[in-house]
């Protein structure tokens, strides 16, 4: 019996040995890690957020056997999240509870109040930012994930958020096809405004080429787009001067108003919020309405899933155009970006910052943005074929970028946005007039705001 | 007798361990979290000290002198003898002596710059990393510092030669903190916030039409299913039980296929001209009524298995007697079936009261509190507030109190319920027994 206890022992002994002696030689010859990526508000065509992380490893995993280490990296990559609520609802949680993944791929509003709660690190402490392809990425796309100057994120793709009318209709309401063609330039001048976007969708209404409610049928839940109609009135989301949020108490009636008058027109549904995107998007892509409003990433769920073939023989797209004499028109766009979350293990830190800078390189966003129709990061990519030759790429960027400015960064302003949304509804619907929603927003918004925001 | 009571201890140790895991530490949590601003941006696990631009900014609110907020905010990287010893100590001689020949004295205003500066020397570390660690040793500022302690802020600070007084001292730490910290205020905002009694009517109308819905038709349905033969009615039952275990969300997918613009309802009415609609989010009204039946019909299922039993234990002479004395099917009900369903009537009435005022996963599912936050209760409410919604920003403080108003009330109900039921009643020693 004791013999069979000191040989068991003696085996146990051996065996742990072994194993100690196995792993302190793993770690002088390989190093094996895994990274895990979690991608927000990503749909089939926008996988390269995830993969072209896949497709750094495998370059880095390269660049260091050159240098003679072993690197193993295994990438987890999660896209399945059933909107943005849920997603940084899942992210907050994780790192909260010290199970971030190594990087997320967000909205680049999340940089203000990640890095103050300590989630997320400066990407700018792990590269060189004077490298390739870093320093080939647009300044004003860096500036935008950058927070307090320091350079958090780096930006993983651009768009804009666009008008769009079904040209068919138009004809049918009278327009010639060279006025068509000059839309886009008498939007940017303001020369058509938000006015004659009524104008035309109730006449398309009227004349029945469309239902009631399809005149001008918008986005159908929260999103940066309704800021671009705040600004369309005059609205600034932003004091430059003192940093603090702004509430425009004019353009945001003005803003609220718009909505009223096109459900009071029957040319948008008055519970249009909250329609199902699949319905949306079949509707819009198939010219059920008249106008509408969506973003430049649409023209591939457009052309890929809903099965637009002709899309510039159908469609025509211009600026978000100005609401009245205070405002101009405008677009916003709200870059993703790349973000490094804290970890106990700077070394993956430092890993992942390897991986996403080789995942701005303009060959690999290319494969994104023409995927996806985002528009791409880097002014090389414009030298790069597939996208050079993309006609929605360069026509998108021509005629929007330009305009566009992105919403601020600014801790508070997740909140500033939800209550002006939450306002909007409760005047479309007609639970509130435009003036109480207005002011109910303002209350709300000197709660829990505080010093944060100016009313004006 | 001793060992009795350790038996009946241990018997209820596992009761005991649920109500202590799963409702007095939730609900101990939710009482600290309300006490504080916790969100998003303050983080849970607790703050560091920064001094960057946004909190400079809060600074000249909190009225900082100029002449202090500018040194504070000066980002300056010396090339000095205490960073070259540093880096010889760190990188080796030869890149420290490469920096004090080149270099010395000299001042940069971004690590950026002085980074540039490094590469151009031989003896650099060839890893990016260590050249920004290198530049580190330089930095004879505190912008963009996260310091974990308030002394830390305070000795880098002073360290670098920016005097304070003791109030500017607190006067810092207190204003750049980035954590959370107690306070009362949620309790004050709550009832700043404009929409909150409409939330409030809305919670008071949802229990009210949902336990009304459930409590009818749940006692409709095990009257009905009483009077049919067995094997029919033990299939309605079967088939009213559905609601209540098909998952939810299959549930009110189900009928949200039923009320699309282009669902069920829809396509059926189209024959009838009627233009299609979303009927689900048409009007308040809609939402409500669908609001009400799907959560309905999940209630009746359970007070029709409930009373269902309850009516099967009425002692069957009752009945029959009723029946010799002429009775009709009405006066059966209302003068022998309902007058002893009473204690069950109000049990299911109490506990569904309890149960719908914090439920809120139907009405997620379904409306989400739309249209215009007309289906929105109190409980998704601070679900919203504090777990869920489009720009990420979570306040879980604010949240917390929202849920603590609902425990609060919880408990009172429960209080008022026990005297309305009398507890001590219906926990007497059988009488048959004494």
């Amino acid at each position: 019996m004791t013999n069979l206890v000191s040989k068991l022992r003696q085996s146990t002994a051996a065996a742990v040995l072994a194993v100690t002696a196995a792993s302190f030689a793993g770690d002088a010859f390989a190093k094996d890690l895994t990274i895990t990526v979690w991608a927000g508000g990503t749909n089939d065509s926008d996988v390269y957020r995830l993969d072209a992380i896949e497709m750094a490893a495998d370059i880095l995993t390269r660049e260091y056997a050159i240098l003679g280490e072993e690197l193993n990296i295994t990438v987890e990559k999660k896209r399945d999240f059933a909107d943005w609520g849920a997603f940084k609802q899942a992210v907050t949680l994780a790192a909260e509870s010290g199970d971030a993944p190594n990087i997320v791929v967000t909205s680049h509003l999340d940089i203000a109040p990640w890095s103050q709660a300590g989630l997320i690190v400066p990407v700018e402490d792990y590269v060189d930012m004077d490298t390739w392809p870093l320093n080939n990425i647009y300044d004003n796309l860096l500036e935008i994930t950058s927070y307090n100057g320091v350079v958090y994120g780096l930006p993983q793709d651009a768009e804009s958020r666009p008008f769009f009318f079904w040209k068919d209709t138009m004809k049918k309401i009278g327009y010639t096809d060279e006025e068509i063609d000059a839309l886009p330039a008498k939007v940017e001048s303001g020369d058509y405004t938000l006015a004659n976007v009524l104008e035309d969708a109730k006449k398309a209404v009227d004349m029945e080429l469309v239902e009631e409610g399809y005149g001008f049928y918008p986005r159908v839940s929260n999103g940066p787009d309704y800021a671009q109609f705040y600004q369309s009135f005059g609205g600034e989301l932003l004091d430059k001067e003192s940093g603090k949020l702004l509430l425009d108490k004019q353009a945001m009636t003005d803003f609220y108003q718009f909505f009223v008058d096109a459900v009071d027109a029957k040319v948008t549904r008055k519970n249009h919020i909250g329609t199902e995107w699949d319905q949306w998007y079949a509707e819009v892509a198939s010219g059920k309405a008249a106008t509408w409003h969506g973003g430049t990433w649409h023209y591939a769920r457009y052309t890929g899933k809903e099965g637009l073939d002709d899309f510039f023989g159908n469609i025509q797209f211009t600026l978000i155009p100005a609401g009245n004499e205070n405002g101009r028109a405008n677009t916003i766009t709200q870059p993703l970006a790349y973000l490094l979350t804290a970890q106990d293990n700077e070394d993956d830190v430092e890993i992942a910052a390897q991986l996403i800078k080789i995942a701005s390189e303009p060959r690999i966003n290319t494969l994104h943005a023409i995927k996806s129709a985002h528009l791409g990061i880097a002014k090389e990519q414009s030298n790069i074929e597939l996208y050079a030759n993309d006609r929605w790429a360069a026509e998108a960027t021509e005629r929007l970028l330009g305009q566009a400015n992105a919403q601020p960064n600014h801790t508070d302003y997740g909140q500033f946005s939800q209550i002006m949304f939450k306002g909007l509804e409760t005047a479309w619907t007609g639970t509130k007039t435009p003036a109480e929603a207005v002011a109910e927003v303002e209350a709300e918004m000197k709660a829990t705001l505080g010093d944060e925001v100016i009313i004006r | 007798m001793r060992r009795a009571h350790l038996l009946g201890l241990g018997f209820l140790s596992p009761a005991l361990v649920i109500i202590v895991m799963l409702f007095l530490v939730p609900v101990l949590l939710t009482v600290m979290f309300s006490f504080t601003n916790m969100s998003t941006a303050t983080g849970i696990s607790g703050g560091a000290y920064e001094i960057n631009s946004a909190s400079l900014r809060k600074l000249a609110d909190a009225g900082a002198q100029e002449s202090f907020l500018d040194a504070l905010g000066q980002e300056a990287f010396v090339v000095d003898d205490a960073g070259i010893t540093a880096v010889a100590a760190a990188y080796g001689e030869q890149f420290a002596n490469e920096i004090g020949s080149q270099m010395l004295g000299e001042r940069f205003t971004s690590r950026r710059d002085l980074e540039r500066a490094f590469r151009k020397l031989k003896s650099r570390p060839r890893s990016t990393r260590d050249i920004k660690k290198a530049a580190d040793l330089f930095k004879r500022s505190v912008l963009n510092v996260r310091f974990e302690t308030a002394d830390g802020l305070v000795g880098a600070v002073t360290g670098n030669g920016i005097a304070m007084t003791p109030d500017q001292q607190e006067l810092l730490t207190r204003t750049i903190y980035t954590g959370w910290s107690w306070t009362t205020d949620n309790f004050a905002l709550m009832t700043q916030i404009p929409y909150i009694w409409r939330v409030a009517g809305n919670t008071v109308m949802y229990v009210v039409l949902t336990l009304s819905v459930s409590v009818g038709l749940g006692l409709f349905l095990a009257i009905t299913t009483f009077y049919l033969p067995s094997l029919p009615a033990a299939s309605f039952r079967a088939i009213w039980f559905l609601p209540r275990i098909l998952p939810n969300v299959i549930f009110v997918l189900m009928w949200k296929w039923l009320a699309w613009d282009t669902g069920f309802i829809s396509s059926f009415l189209a024959n009838f001209g009627v233009a299609p609609r979303n009927w689900m989010l048409d009007t308040d009204i809609h939402a409500w009524v669908f609001i009400v039946l799907i959560n309905g019909m999940v209630g009746a299922s359970l007070g029709m298995i409930l009373f269902g039993s309850a009516i099967k234990a009425i002692p069957q002479p009752m009945l029959y007697a009723s029946e010799v004395d002429g009775a009709s099917r009405w006066q059966q009900i209302r003068y022998i079936i309902l007058p002893q369903l009473r204690w069950p009537i109000m049990f299911i009435c109490a506990y569904s009261t309890l149960s719908l005022m914090t439920s809120f996963e139907y009405i997620l599912l379904s409306t989400d509190g739309g249209p215009g936050g007309a289906t929105e209760v109190w409980s998704l409410m601070a679900f919203h507030t504090a777990l869920d919604n489009y720009a990420g920003n979570l306040q879980y403080g604010l949240g917390a109190a929202m849920a603590l108003v609902l425990v609060i009330v919880g408990i009172l109900a429960s209080l008022v319920y026990l005297r309305i039921f009398n507890f001590n009643d219906l926990v007497a020693k059988p009488r048959i027994e004494q």
